[in-house]
């Protein structure tokens, strides 16, 4: 262990950095990038019975371009980009508000934030059932409130399958813009109030375009695993509604469409890196109309 | 201006007024409530009572952002997301200027300001004096009618410090904009100021004046040991109205000079004397005409190239420092470790204080 400890020392940093690092990329590429790779593969050739090649072919992907399977690409993406949305729109605020205003009670906050990841998913889903039933909480408020008459039906939704993505994806919205406006200068902000700035434009001109690549970090790590979320969808929809992730599962589990559900992956991965991308220049175009009237 | 507050324990119902149009320096110890007070004039804290003046106008409850007075802050707090253009051109485009004319009057601030081949980078891309320089800028642009300077030089190293300080001064001779500067460093507000005020621990003023009368004549010997060096010894006062002289225990009498008899001096009271070690003349052999001689053995010598700094034991328990100018390559007598030297001054170099 000691030699393998010097060895490393004596290494340039390039290679140490490598020695170091090699564990988990043997890990991602085995774990990760071998499958990704056997499931393009397996869309695309024709196999034989022993797993030799035949040939290539592209007809697992023909009965995809069907308005089924580009509706569900596109709700898969409209689901994700809603979730991601919302989870910004609650998460800037808290961010801030822990990471200015929560003072002695900051950390205190943050495990607030973290501890329902603590419990059982399950469990969580079981609870907003409860909360969301014919019966359960948030008719029986309603109802006590005079609000409405009838209970609403909740559950197996569209809005109940966004309700429990936001709820579980925040933290990973709220986690990075707050590292990012706890390390934030307030004197920036002081600087742009001396110099003459009402509080709103300074928020447009110095605070959002300093903390937009946390935004753009927070937006993706919710944005992606969103679209191929499958258990949310399965749990709180009913079987009303499908996403990507449930097709997937359905056809590489179901018999002899192993081929189909392989072909879906990719057709989808494209998809979402095609959204990615849109989702960046997005940002992009946000920066800079941000600073507009800056040179 | 005028402006007196009562800002719980940090300023403590100060009464200041800042000659408008001159380098101002606020001068106190670390902690001692001058960046408090700093922040105060800016608008960014609130007084707890008492008012705040800008010529005749109270500005005590004028928004920050509606002040006429701009701030340079100690690590600058340059925007990172914009080059030097738009960090100079931000007050500029808040007031819906002409594009043209913000150009102008940027192009023209960063010229005079050597930064015209800097445009289009970014803060980091600048060096520590650089981005003193666009901070400069950038508060200056707006032509506030108070400039704000927290500790600005800070960051710099000492050549940088000193060329900045002359550049300082240049600029406010040329704005003719009231400058506030505040640092817990003497040499920097001696240099810069033409009025400066000493703030103590306790959040007090201690004494305003010129950076000479403040060397000079200091009120107390906490401005005395704060600004530049001295020794300070105690003693009794005795014949104050004919020939007054200071006793010092174990030391001797010494005549002292009373150019005008203050309040709390009577025959048999306690005082400070305040001697600056430049002004000790140090010699191996007795020297005439100097009204008040010691003896003592030197017991550390150190070369600061300009001066030499001799440290003297008297009468095996006061240390005395003496500074003598290196005027020429050698000098006049070697002086070494454990010599036996005479320590003479005027009485008018020695300064009575309160003690």
């Amino acid at each position: 262990m000691y030699a393998l400890f010097q060895r490393i020392q004596q290494r340039s940093k390039k290679e140490s950095a490598f020695v170091i690092g090699s564990p988990a990329l043997i890990w991602q590429v085995i774990f990760f990038y071998l499958p990704l790779l056997l499931m393009m593969v397996s869309s695309i050739f024709i196999l034989s019975e022993e797993g030799g090649i035949q040939g290539v072919t592209l007809k697992n992907f023909i009965p995809l371009f069907s308005s089924t399977h580009l509706t569900v690409i596109f709700s898969s993406i409209f689901l994700a980009f809603s979730t991601s949305l919302l989870c910004l729109v609650i998460a800037y605020p808290l961010a801030h508000f822990i990471a200015f205003k929560a003072g002695k009670y900051k950390t205190l906050m943050l495990f607030f934030l973290i501890v329902p990841f603590w419990t059982n998913f399950l469990l969580h889903v079981y609870a907003w059932f409860f909360v969301l039933e014919r019966e359960g909480f948030l008719n029986t408020l309603l109802k006590k409130m005079g609000l409405i008459q009838e209970p609403i039906h909740f559950l197996n939704s569209i809005f109940a399958i966004i309700l429990m993505m936001v709820y579980c994806y925040l933290p990973f919205m709220v986690l990075p813009i707050f590292s990012t406006l706890e390390r934030f200068d307030r004197r920036f902000l002081e600087v742009s109030d001396d110099l003459g700035d009402s509080w709103l434009e300074t928020f447009k001109k110095v605070m959002l375009p300093m903390t937009l690549p946390a935004v753009r970090a927070g937006f993706f790590l919710v944005f992606i695993p969103s679209f191929g979320e499958f258990i949310i969808p399965e749990l709180m929809g009913g079987d009303k509604t499908y996403f990507v992730g449930n097709v997937v599962s359905q056809y590489v589990l179901g018999n002899e469409t192993g081929e189909l559900g392989a072909a879906f992956m990719v057709l989808s991965c494209l998809a979402l890196v095609v959204a990615v991308m849109f989702i960046y220049f997005a940002f992009r175009k946000v920066s800079r109309m941000l600073l507009r009237g800056l040179q | 201006m005028t402006k007196s507050q009562d800002e719980g324990v940090i300023l403590n119902k100060i009464n200041l007024t800042i000659p408008s149009g001159e380098f101002f320096a606020l001068l106190g110890p670390s902690g001692c409530g001058k960046t408090t007070l700093l922040r105060l004039i800016a608008g960014f804290e609130t007084p707890d009572s008492g008012v705040i003046y800008l010529g005749n106008t109270d500005i005590t409850h004028i928004p920050v952002n509606k002040r006429k007075i701009n701030i340079v802050f100690q690590n600058y707090a340059l925007f990172p997301h914009l080059n030097v253009f738009n960090n100079v051109a931000y007050s500029l485009v808040i007031q819906k200027i002409s594009k043209e004319e913000i150009e102008q009057r940027v192009i023209k601030i960063l010229k005079a300001f050597h930064l015209e081949n800097h445009i289009f980078k970014f803060p980091s891309q600048l060096s520590g004096g650089q981005q003193q320089r666009v901070a400069l800028a950038r508060a200056i642009i707006n032509e506030p009618e108070v400039l704000l300077l927290d500790e600005p030089l800070a960051a710099l190293d000492f050549k940088l410090r000193e060329k900045m300080l002359i550049e300082l001064i240049e600029l406010q001779d040329k704005l003719k904009t009231t400058f506030v500067y505040v640092t817990h460093d003497q040499f920097e507000a001696l240099t810069v100021a033409d009025q400066m005020a000493i703030m103590n621990q306790e959040g007090d003023i201690e004494q305003i004046g010129t950076p000479q009368e403040i060397y000079e004549f200091p009120v107390s010997s906490f401005v005395a040991k704060f600004v530049g060096t001295t020794n300070i010894l105690t003693g009794t006062l005795h014949n104050i109205d004919t020939d007054p002289e200071i006793d010092i225990s174990h030391l001797g009498k010494f005549k002292v000079y009373i150019p005008q008899k203050k309040g709390w001096m009577f025959d048999g009271c306690t005082a400070a004397l305040s001697m600056r070690p430049e002004k000790i003349y140090i010699s191996k052999k007795p020297v005439e005409n100097f009204t008040n001689t010691i003896k003592g053995e030197v017991s550390q010598i150190v070369y600061h190239g300009r001066s030499t700094q001799y440290n003297v034991i008297v009468n095996n328990q006061f240390k005395l420092q003496v500074f003598e100018q290196n005027e020429e390559h050698f000098p006049h007598e070697d002086i070494d470790y454990d010599d036996e030297v005479y320590l003479c001054w005027q009485k008018e170099n020695a300064l009575l204080l309160e003690n």
